[in-house]
């Protein structure tokens, strides 16, 4: 073997693999418009995407995994939070998180409402990319469970440990969709997104008990299907839980869930006392 | 040093370790962070700090790789530099405009797309900058008419650098295949062609520093680039696996990526077989160690830990977490830092105007030493940590704040590690301006014919 031999052995590689890799990207650029829903890149996405850009946002957060390690992936947040929490959220992170829990805490990003609402576009879009199902589970925010903590334990996610309607119901709580678990905590003191769901049998009691409530419940099982449905009727305290007499929580659950499944998360979550 | 023009290399390394210095702070403030509360947020909060830190990385050791150039091409090609003014304007152009991007990305002038942060104008300097970097060495090569592999094969990588650059001057409209271009110029640079630039100053210090057969080391030369590309291309994959490309790119790009790390480790047994033929007898102890040191912790850090995550089966569960700032750290430092910081050591004495090459101070072996530690400390924080965080946060479905919580003592040892890191660099910025320093070296060096030859010692 001469050096002439290992030149071509160079050029030679170099030149057959750059052919191959060539090959490949003309065939996902065919590929590209299916994957990526390129039809639903409306202008917003497109303005949305710019507001990311501006933002420097991907040199603290993840998306589609890539980007600094300092804050969260957001590649499925607009499937774990709705439009008006995010909203918010961007409007002003401080109220939502604190620096003393936390360590971090990001800082105002001083969008417009326009921006706002351009850039929750632009993510509704990356979370419905053909990713190869990445993530394979979801990652939160924060929350979730660490074993030996007092939070319920046993099945995993995906497999309920029988075809009791509570034992579905817990196994729906865990699912990704409709995802509760990505903002409700059952551990007391514990608020997420969402409040903690801890005792929330007793706490339903208790809430329509008194004269604050104005819904249509009279026992606690109407109360949790009413929250669940209508997130509205009933509005727990706390600037990070609403506006505007609106809940961030998704009120597309009666569209999302079967009956049934309504009624599964509502006999598990009456176990919560 | 033959040539007084190869000269010109000297300010360069000066600016590429000023930089460097410059880059710890920002390092140090971003590890900081990690471990929070961050009393900066509202002055620089952590993506300005940390895109300042990968910024000066990226722009010094292209200052080195430059300045390298500059100092190799003329022994290779025996000639003196086309036009030493040139090559000035051009550091001077250069390091102005990294200057107003670092200033530009504190009042939040950036186009925050990673790695790619330059804003348009910063990124035309650049362009312009090569261009005139590649004009110099190849009209350079062209007056001397002889040029040899090792120095083709570094200046190919830069060349190639340079074009490879231009996909990140576009825009467009899918973030997905904006995505799959900007990979083009990070992927194909760090794995592909500025592997061609490590290599080709590796066989020139091999080629100095043991006194091995030309021919045969720029035969096997040929062979490790062949490799480096050969996997390279095509392990581009890696970055594709999950951003919404055709599946197929999964199963190919795992294989290519996987062997990735082949180059890697050819170019370990390089240097050692280079090495074990001289008995390590040249009196340049120093970069002795660097040269043969980026060659070992290339295999490691580029090696080792991309193999780690690169199959598509692992990465799903590590893609985006702290296991891949453990692989960067340690890869960028052995493949890229090391190689500058070893010519730099090798072209020391000649700078001094000294007649022997020989090169060794205990400061410069504690800069040695402690950057190697400091670094493998570094890897090793990020690796326990990222370890930690893939099973509690994608695993075991634990929230991503919750989870950074229980990472704290990582982030303790990271500080830690980068303190004895910087320690390193400073000692090695010291002992360069105590072995030459710039009032000395100009004097000496800048007068004159700079066509006269000044010293026949190599």
């Amino acid at each position: 073997m001469t050096k002439r031999h290992t030149r071509m052995f160079f050029v030679g590689g170099t030149l057959l693999f750059a052919a191959i890799f060539l090959g490949m990207t003309i065939d996902s650029h065919r590929q590209f418009a299916t994957l990526t829903n390129a039809d639903q890149i409306t202008p917003a996405v497109s303005a949305g995407k710019d507001v990311w850009h501006k933002g420097n946002c991907i040199n603290c957060h993840t998306l589609l995994g890539e980007g600094a390690y300092y804050a969260p992936d957001l590649t499925k947040i607009t499937d774990q939070r709705g439009e008006p929490y995010l909203t918010a959220f961007l409007k002003d992170p401080s109220q939502f998180y604190s620096e003393k829990q936390h360590r971090r805490l990001m800082p105002n990003p001083k969008l417009s409402e326009e921006e706002i609402a351009q850039v929750i576009a632009f993510l509704g879009w990356v979370a419905k990319i053909d990713n190869q199902g990445w993530p394979p589970r979801p990652i939160l925010v924060s929350g979730g469970t660490f074993p030996g903590t007092g939070e319920a334990e046993g099945s995993a996610a995906g497999v309920a440990a029988s075809d009791s309607p509570v034992a579905l119901g817990q196994e729906l709580f865990r699912s990704t969709p409709p995802g509760c678990a990505s903002c409700h905590s059952l551990v007391a003191g514990v608020n997420l997104a969402g409040p903690s769901l801890a005792g929330l049998a007793s706490e339903a009691a208790r809430i329509i008990a008194s004269p604050e409530y104005q819904g249509n419940a009279t026992t606690p099982e109407e109360f949790i299907r009413e929250s669940i449905v209508e997130p509205s009727v009933y509005l727990v305290p706390g600037a990070m839980y609403s506006a505007a007499g609106r809940s961030f929580m998704p009120d597309n659950y009666r569209e999302i869930l079967e009956p049934v499944q309504v009624e599964n998360l509502v006999a598990y979550l009456m176990t919560l006392r | 040093m033959r040539y007084r023009s190869q000269w010109v290399a000297y300010p360069y390394f000066v600016v590429a370790l000023l930089l460097y210095g410059l880059q710890m702070v920002f390092g140090l403030l971003s590890a900081a962070k990690y471990l929070g509360p961050d009393p900066l947020i509202n002055l620089m909060a952590f993506d300005v700090t940390k895109e300042i830190h990968t910024n000066l990385l990226i722009v010094w050791v292209l200052t080195g790789f430059m300045g390298a150039t500059y100092y190799v091409v003329p022994e290779e090609s025996r000639t003196e530099i086309y036009s030493v003014k040139l090559a000035y304007w051009q550091l001077g152009i250069w390091t102005v405009n990294g200057v107003v991007a670092v200033v530009g990305y504190l009042f939040g002038w950036t186009e925050g797309n990673k790695l790619l942060e330059q804003p348009v104008p910063v990124k035309l300097t650049i362009v312009v900058c090569m261009l005139m970097f590649l004009y110099n060495i190849f009209m350079t090569i062209r007056k001397s008419g002889r040029w040899t592999t090792t120095e083709g094969v570094l200046v190919s990588g830069l060349a190639l650098a340079a074009l490879l650059y231009l996909p990140a001057l576009l825009q467009f409209h899918n973030y997905t295949v904006s995505i799959f271009y900007r990979w083009w110029t990070v992927h194909l640079w760090v794995e592909g062609v500025w592997e061609m630039v490590q290599a080709g100053l590796l066989a020139y210090l091999l080629i100095r520093l043991s006194g091995a057969d030309r021919e045969m080391m720029e035969k096997w030369l040929y062979v490790i680039v062949g490799l480096v590309f050969i996997a390279g291309i095509i392990g581009t994959a890696h970055h594709y696996y999950w951003v919404g490309v055709p599946q197929y790119w999964l199963p190919i790009g795992g294989f290519f990526s996987a062997l990735e790390p082949l180059a890697l480790f050819g170019m370990a047994m390089y240097a050692y077989f280079a090495m074990r033929r001289s008995g390590f007898a040249h009196p340049n102890k120093l970069a002795i160690h660097w040269t043969v040191g980026s060659a070992v912790y290339t295999a490691f850090g580029a090696g080792l830990l991309g193999l780690a995550h690169t199959w598509p089966a692992v990465n799903k569960w590590t893609h985006g977490t702290l296991i891949t700032p453990m692989h960067g750290h340690s890869a960028f430092f052995g493949a890229y830092v090391m190689i500058v910081l070893a010519v730099i050591t090798y072209a020391m004495p000649h700078f001094a105007g000294r007649e022997d090459s020989s090169r060794e101070s205990p400061m410069g072996y504690w800069a040695f030493w402690l950057q190697l530690s400091g670094m493998f400390g570094m890897t090793l924080a990020f690796a326990t940590a990222g370890i930690a965080q893939v099973y509690m946060e994608r695993i075991m479905g634990v929230g991503y704040l919750d989870t950074q919580l229980k990472l704290q003592v990582h982030f303790l040892m990271l500080i830690g590690a980068a303190i004895i890191f910087t320690a390193g660099v400073a000692l090695f910025i010291w002992d360069f301006f105590r072995a030459v320093p710039i009032r000395t070296a100009f004097l000496d060096n800048t007068s004159g014919d700079a066509s006269v030859p000044v010293s026949s010692v190599a």
